[in-house]
């Protein structure tokens, strides 16, 4: 019985330069999975190749059991894998509304586009509020909010975030990760890159850990938050320090 | 980043440190002194005069490559600097100027107009400089057709006292000189600045490049030997439309010339030069489409085959390399 | 010179420079969507030109009427021209993709110019329609009916050219697209089918042009080249993100020129644009309507 998402030994270059080696994880139905490491360590590249933007040289990628590392990245969205890119890359120039509509273009998510809209704007009323300004307007937590309901038009079923925290003010990233919390408690299984490891590791099914390219660990949110190694690296604790 | 037509291909007869290969200057030398001798072989017009067209296209061409193929920047309106040789030259040399002055006036006027263009272009990325170049020569062939709309004939005793070879060597000298030019630019620092403009604009300016001068640098080198060459067909032709000269065509055998011969080479546009005249002289002759024949041969060499005439030459230099090795370890295998 | 002379003057100018806008939105629209720029859009223009041409010629279809057949046309060879040439480059990155389309676009017109010279001759065609000679008289100034349909189809263009990129889905997948690529894939829209759409349209709107200017100005196989320049000083006049502003920025242009002509020898008139293109880049590169960032207007 095949996992919701099966990456099978993919490597990955950018003209020459190989970024990814040999990675194999794998999303279950439902889970929070969380992607941690330092800068460079591939971990966008590997989002992206999951989307489709980036082919893998080698290995596979599955999703429901199927394929689709060799398909159109636009035919993956349809199938349900839906990206929020790094610096969210909204439509500025579009309105908020006209982001959100955008967002359910695939045919999948059309016909329901309505509806979502009104499910995205209960979720986020400030974005109600302004939907006829245009994106470049909002202030950044409201961008990463209209970054997070455009993708949630697209009726994902599994749903990519890369650095969704990325320059917010704390109290705000504290709404993105209730957010995707409650996401992900409505049935979509969530992937996401962030470098505040603490928070994320609390909300966490699992984690893995990259480094250069590879993973090098992976466990339960609470193992990795307990884990010293996971500590000294990526929670600034140093060895003698206390448990908080 | 997959950079089709605008790739190095591996250079033939030049080494590492980009000095020729002793078999290379041997056989330029060779070759200048068969060349410099033809007019004395043979009286045969006809020879004369498509060795001439090949000088000429050979600087027509290599003006280009250096520009193109070693700064990356595309003129579409090469055109304009040939015509302003010609036009300028011309003009003073029918009006009493000594030829040889008509001549290096020709050449700096072109540079000037270049670097009209070039200095409120280059700062701007985007397509401005070849726009501005492709407007320029547009703008001045219809507005020559319209200031000097008849046509420009050499006086009677210019006419019968008409010496080819005197045109000839002048090609020939100018082919040379643009030849060994762009070797010295290639082997000059200078070049490095340049060739890292070639490769990524970007990563050039912030290495600390002066990207902007050694732009300009690249554009007066270019137009200056693409002027020089339009003074020589002033000074060759004995009748023609002052607007001639001006026509895109002009601007796209330079490409073409390039191309085939391998963008960003040093004997590419010699290459490229030959090959043209030669089929085209062969072609006009059964087809009478030949400039769609080239057209479609332009641009099947920009998306399929980046290097021309000189990554052929390479490739097949890897092919035999790779057949032999493959000869020797079956050697070595065999009991 | 009086004040009828002027204004006379002026108002060809804003039946030329509809016919400019009409061709630079094309252009402009084929860059914006795809940072492609297509040289070769001025002989798309000839080619439509001629369509028109012979379809007036041997249906006797009023000339006006033919453009509901040649947008089409020319709309199907805009598909097979960014099937055969434009979609193998569309994957490179910006300065590279440019940089070849200029390449292969130049190749474009001279095989465009040399077929059109070698099928139809050098000679210079007109359309003939049964309007040619009446015009509108008002307040002493003449409007010819032929040059007036430029503009009212020009307008007409622009308009629906607005209602589809604002108001229908598939328009704004365009604006997105143009915007940003990827972040349009990862909407779920399919990007070569947005860059054959919009390719085909600004072929189209070439060729509806170029039978307007056949009505209107006559038709060589070589008037290509001097019609891309144009449509390129007024996309650069507009600013190359605005694709609806080009059509005023046009207007502007055929006026700026028509009003030069009266002050300097006809003969210049073609350095006025050059001189404009240059101004405008020393001290608005961003053009009258642009914006710094992308996106279509």
């Amino acid at each position: 019985m095949p996992e919701l998402l099966e990456v099978h030994d993919i490597s990955v270059s950018y003209a020459d330069l190989q970024t990814l080696w040999d990675i194999s994880l794998e999303i279950k139905k439902g889970e929070l999975v969380v992607l941690v490491g330092p800068n460079g360590a591939g971990k966008t590249t590997l989002l992206r190749s999951i989307a489709g933007l980036d082919r893998p040289s080698t290995g596979s990628i599955l999703f429901d059991g199927e394929p689709i590392h060799t398909i159109p990245a636009h035919r993956i969205v349809e199938r349900g894998i839906i990206l929020v890119p790094e610096g969210r890359r909204l439509f500025k120039s579009m309105t908020v509304l006209e982001n959100l509509e955008i967002g359910a273009y695939n045919q999948r998510a059309r016909p329901e586009k309505n509806t979502t809209l009104q499910g995205i704007f209960e979720m986020f009323p400030i974005l109600a509020e302004r939907q006829q300004q245009t994106a470049g307007m909002l202030s950044g937590g409201q961008q990463q909010m209209l970054a997070v309901g455009r993708a949630l038009m697209g009726l994902p079923r599994l749903l990519l975030l890369d650095e969704p925290s990325l320059g917010l003010a704390p109290l705000v990233v504290e709404s993105i990760f209730a957010t995707l919390q409650k996401i992900n408690s409505a049935g979509v299984s969530v992937m996401v890159v962030e470098q505040n490891v603490h928070v994320v590791l609390e909300l966490a099914n699992r984690a893995y850990i990259m480094e250069q390219g590879r993973i090098v660990g992976q466990g339960t949110g609470v193992e990795l938050l307990t884990d010293q190694n996971v500590r000294e690296a990526y929670l600034g604790y140093l060895p003698e320090t206390p448990q908080p | 980043m997959n950079n089709i037509a605008l790739e190095q291909p591996p250079e033939a007869g030049v080494d590492e440190s980009g000095h020729l290969k002793r078999w290379a200057v041997l056989a330029a030398v060779g070759l200048g002194i068969v060349a410099a001798l033809v007019p004395h072989i043979t009286q045969r017009q006809d020879i004369i005069n498509r060795l001439f067209l090949i000088f000429l296209y050979i600087t027509l061409g290599q003006s280009w490559n250096i520009l193109a193929g070693f700064a990356g920047q595309i003129n579409l309106g090469h055109a304009a600097f040939f015509g302003i040789g010609a036009l300028v030259t011309r003009t003073l040399w029918l009006n009493g100027m000594a030829f040889p002055f008509a001549f290096v006036l020709g050449g700096l006027t072109s540079m000037g107009f270049a670097l009209l263009i070039g200095i409120p272009t280059f700062r701007l990325r985007g397509a401005y400089f070849a726009i501005g170049t492709l407007a320029l020569a547009e703008v001045l062939r219809i507005t020559v057709s319209n200031t000097n709309p008849l046509i420009s004939t050499l006086p009677m005793d210019s006419i019968t006292t008409y010496d080819l070879s005197a045109r000839y060597y002048l090609a020939l000298g100018l082919a040379c000189a643009t030849m060994l030019s762009t070797y010295l630019l290639l082997r000059s620092r200078l070049s490095l600045g340049i060739m890292a403009l070639r490769e990524d604009e970007d990563a050039a300016q912030a290495t600390g490049v002066r990207t902007v001068q050694h732009k300009l640098l690249a554009l007066a080198i270019s137009s200056f030997f693409a002027g020089l060459a339009g003074a020589t067909f002033a000074f060759y032709q004995v009748s023609y439309y002052p607007q001639a000269p001006f026509q895109p065509e002009w601007t796209f055998d330079a490409l073409l010339v390039s191309f085939i011969g391998g963008l960003g080479t040093l004997i590419g546009p010699l290459l490229g030069a030959v090959f043209f005249i030669t089929v085209r002289e062969q072609l006009s002759l059964v087809v009478q489409a030949h400039e769609v024949v080239f057209g479609v041969l332009f641009i099947v060499i920009v998306l399929a085959l980046p290097g021309g005439l000189v990554n052929i030459w390479a490739r097949l230099t890897k092919l035999f390399a790779a057949l032999r090795k493959r000869n020797k370890a079956i050697h070595i295998q065999a009991p | 010179m009086t004040l009828n002379t002027i204004l006379q003057t002026l108002i060809f100018g804003v039946f030329v420079g509809s016919i400019y806008g009409i061709v630079a939105v094309g252009l402009g629209l084929v860059f914006g969507v795809m940072g492609i720029l297509n040289v070769a859009h001025g002989d798309l223009l000839m080619v439509g030109g001629y369509v028109g041409f012979w379809l007036v010629t041997l249906t006797g279809i009023d000339p006006f009427l033919s453009l509901i057949i040649v947008g089409p046309l020319m709309f199907l060879m805009g598909i097979a021209l960014n099937r055969l040439l434009y979609r193998r480059i569309i994957r490179f990155e910006g300065e590279t993709k440019l940089k070849n389309s200029l390449l292969i676009s130049f190749g474009l017109v001279l095989i465009l110019q040399q077929v059109a010279t070698l099928l139809w001759t050098g000679d210079e065609r007109t359309i003939q329609t049964a309007n040619a000679g009446k015009s509108l008289m008002l307040g002493g100034l003449v409007f010819p009916y032929t040059r007036l349909a430029n503009l009212g189809i020009g307008l007409l263009i622009i308009v629906l050219l607005h209602l589809f990129l604002h108001r229908t889905y598939f328009g704004k997948a365009l604006r997105a697209t143009a915007e940003d690529w990827e972040a349009a894939i990862l909407a779920g829209i399919d990007i070569q089918r947005v860059y054959m759409v919009a390719f085909s349209l600004g072929t189209a709107l070439a060729g509806i042009a170029g039978t307007l200017v056949a009505v209107n100005y006559g038709l060589g196989p070589t008037i290509g080249l001097s019609w891309t320049l144009k449509a390129l000083i007024v996309v650069v006049l507009a600013g190359t993100g605005s694709v609806t502003g080009a059509f005023p920025a046009g207007i502007l242009l055929g006026v700026i020129e028509a009003i030069s002509a009266l002050a300097i020898d006809p003969a210049y008139r073609e350095v006025v644009g050059l001189v404009l293109f240059m101004l405008i880049l020393l001290l608005r590169p961003q053009g009258l309507f642009g914006k710094a960032e992308r996106g279509l207007a």
